[in-house]
């Protein structure tokens, strides 16, 4: 039996081809954006899993720095030490920076934290250059892509800062780079001001900042044998402050800031989906309409409808099998070019050929009408 | 001499309805022999395509009766549902045109109805190469049609329409794009076909000189068929 399909493709394969790329690089565009969503989701949860805390206690009503402005005293670490079931809390802070850069700043959020205390959020196992931080001030460690090398230094606020150590895949939720410095620095360049501020402050009378013994946030780690939520009630209770476990503390992660993006990514993965469906109905339509005048002979002459939808519903599943190929390998050529961390996944690919499969086979749909109607006297018009 | 191959009895065509229906037939009644090269004349509308294509089951008539060979295929209604069917296994169609599929070479062009009938890949190439070579264009079988001239896809065609071994064939102008060498050829070939192939052929033509070769004239004159003898007499119309 002749393969009609075959035959077609055969005949005109380079712009079947060209075609199929063409469609391929919306998938591949397609693949990409779920690839963005998901580096989102490895990204958002770097700091937090470095971190490694059971409780975070934040500014009282708020939900903590990752989603709004919080704000706790530093000394609330000492009080907690002193209550049931916590094993170890520190303070921290979380800022945006500007890093100076060669062609413009570099925008990065800087992790505050005790380099003497007992919580390190630097994780050993993503430093790839120097050391963790050692000292009370002016050290900093930064994330490779800052493109900062260990001993490189350079200004932050109104002091010099020398690079400690390099670390790798490090970006807050934001998916901004991440930075960490000794807490008192952090203190110093969050809640001072500027020499020329200072000045013009005390001009106005203004006393210089009591401010500087406030943290971002307070974590704790609970003692083994306690349970986490148990402490976490108590210590809503006792201090008025709001107490997320980690747990919590990802879900208002995912919620408030994924939650939107995602919403973004997946309404623009969406509108993609559908253009790539139209456009592949509307190549099938074509390619159809092409072939009107053969499809009327071919009935006219006696072929079945079955052996022509067959040539219609074949092209256009090739043409998506193509097409999700060529957009399989569109990303995975790109994807590192991509300032956002994206993360292909193979289930997404294989979700994403579902649709193109159930695209394609909708949008030979169209065609198949077009043979069944096709009148086969038009075929020799008179 | 010979037996029926094609036999319409009041056959009737209208198009339209009330105030724009428009008669083209209107009682047509004739016979083609098995054997037999026909020629089909009448001025331009007066519905030669029309009759054929109601013979090839394309077109449904409005009534009368229908037989192709010894079968009645339309009786006031299509008899069995696959009219498809009957165009694949008993006709064979040559238009003005040679309607060739431009994506398919010729050998593909000449086998997709056997095959499509169920013969063998390999026979049905066999098949197609020895009615090529008959019609003097095998050289060209791996040709696509966008690469032969007029009278080349026009013998292709041909051979197509002999490949499914049909047992009418019916020629709508097949030399209407042809000079007259190559169109006295091919009418040559439809006769040597109706009569080496016991094949019934109705040929439509404009063509005078083509109607020397024709075993009988049909007419279109007032909507119905007028039968003539073509005798000695080679200006008849
Ligand atoms: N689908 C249709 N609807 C309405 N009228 C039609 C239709 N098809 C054909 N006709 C009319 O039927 C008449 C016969 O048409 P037909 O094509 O059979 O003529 P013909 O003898 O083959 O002409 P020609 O020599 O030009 O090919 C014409 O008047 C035409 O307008
Ligand atoms: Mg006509």
């Amino acid at each position: 039996m002749i393969n009609l399909a075959q035959k077609d493709i055969a005949h005109s394969l380079g712009k079947f081809l060209v075609t199929a790329m063409g469609v391929g690089m919306l998938f591949g565009i397609v693949l990409i954006m779920i690839g963005v969503y998901r580096g989102m989701m490895v990204d958002a949860e770097i700091l937090l899993n470095d971190i490694n805390a059971d409780l975070w206690i934040v500014q009282e009503d708020t939900l903590g720095p990752f989603a709004e402005a919080s704000r706790v005293h530093e000394d609330l670490k000492d009080t907690l030490r002193a209550f049931e079931g916590i094993d170890k809390s520190e303070a921290l802070t979380f800022q945006n920076l500007q890093l100076p850069g060669e062609t413009k700043p570099i925008r990065v959020t800087a992790v505050g934290f005790d380099v003497f205390g007992k919580i390190n959020p630097i994780n050993p196992g993503r430093l790839v250059a120097g050391e963790p931080l050692t000292k009370e001030h002016y050290q900093i460690v930064v994330s490779e892509k800052t493109g900062y090398k260990v001993d490189d230094t350079f200004k932050l606020g109104r002091d010099i800062y020398r690079v400690a150590g390099v670390t790798r895949d490090t970006v807050s939720s934001g998916g901004d780079l991440l930075v960490y410095i000794s807490l008192k620095d952090a203190q110093n360049l969050q809640f001072l001001y500027s020499n020329a501020r200072i000045r013009s402050d005390r001009a106005r009378g203004i006393s210089e900042t009591k401010e500087a013994k406030m943290a971002n946030a307070v974590v704790a780690t609970v003692r083994a044998g306690y349970d986490i939520d148990d402490v976490a009630n108590k210590i809503k209770q006792w201090k008025h402050e709001s107490v997320y476990t980690r747990t919590e503390q990802k879900a208002i992660l995912t919620k408030n800031l994924i939650e939107r993006s995602s919403k973004q990514i997946g309404l623009f993965t969406a509108i993609l989906v559908v253009v790539s469906t139209i456009i592949i109905a509307l190549i099938i339509y074509t390619m159809t309409l092409e072939k009107m005048k053969e499809i009327s002979i071919m009935k006219l002459i006696g072929i079945p409808n079955s052996m022509i939808i067959k040539m219609i519903v074949q092209e256009t599943l090739i043409l998506g099998i193509l097409a999700f190929i060529f957009g399989n390998l569109f990303s995975h050529l790109i994807y590192d070019n991509f300032p956002k961390r994206v993360v292909l996944e193979i289930p997404d690919a294989w979700m994403l050929f579902g649709v193109v499969i159930a695209a394609s086979v909708l949008s030979s749909f169209i065609g198949i009408a077009k043979v069944i109607h096709a009148d086969p006297a038009a075929a020799i018009g008179g | 001499m010979g037996t029926q191959g094609i036999r319409v009895e009041n056959l009737v065509k209208n198009f339209g309805q009330g105030e724009s229906l428009v008669e083209v037939i209107n009682g047509a009644s004739f016979v083609v022999q098995k054997g037999e090269l026909v020629a089909l004349i009448a001025p331009s509308g007066a519905g030669k395509t029309t009759l054929l294509m109601m013979i090839g089951c394309v077109l449904e008539p409005t009534s009368g009766t229908i037989w192709l060979g010894e079968e009645a295929v339309y009786d006031g209604r299509w008899i069995g549902n696959d009219t498809r069917r009957i165009r694949r296994e008993k006709i064979g169609f040559i238009f003005q045109s040679h309607y060739l599929i431009p994506f398919m070479n010729v050998i593909d062009n000449v086998t997709l109805l056997p095959q499509t009938n169920g013969l063998a890949k390999d026979k049905a190439h066999d098949k197609a190469m020895e009615l090529l070579e008959y019609l003097e264009i095998a050289e060209k079988a791996k040709s696509m049609p966008s690469q032969l001239s007029g009278g080349q896809n026009q013998r292709v065609a041909i051979a197509r329409a002999l490949a499914n071994e049909p047992q009418i064939i019916l020629a709508d102008e097949p030399t209407a794009a042809l000079d007259v060498e190559r169109s006295v050829n091919v009418v040559k070939m439809l006769k040597k076909i109706a009569q080496e192939q016991n094949v019934a052929v109705i040929m439509v033509t404009h063509d005078e000189r083509m109607l020397a070769f024709c075993d009988k004239i049909l007419k279109i004159e007032d909507k119905k068929i007028v039968i003539s003898k073509l005798n000695d007499n080679k200006h008849i119309v």
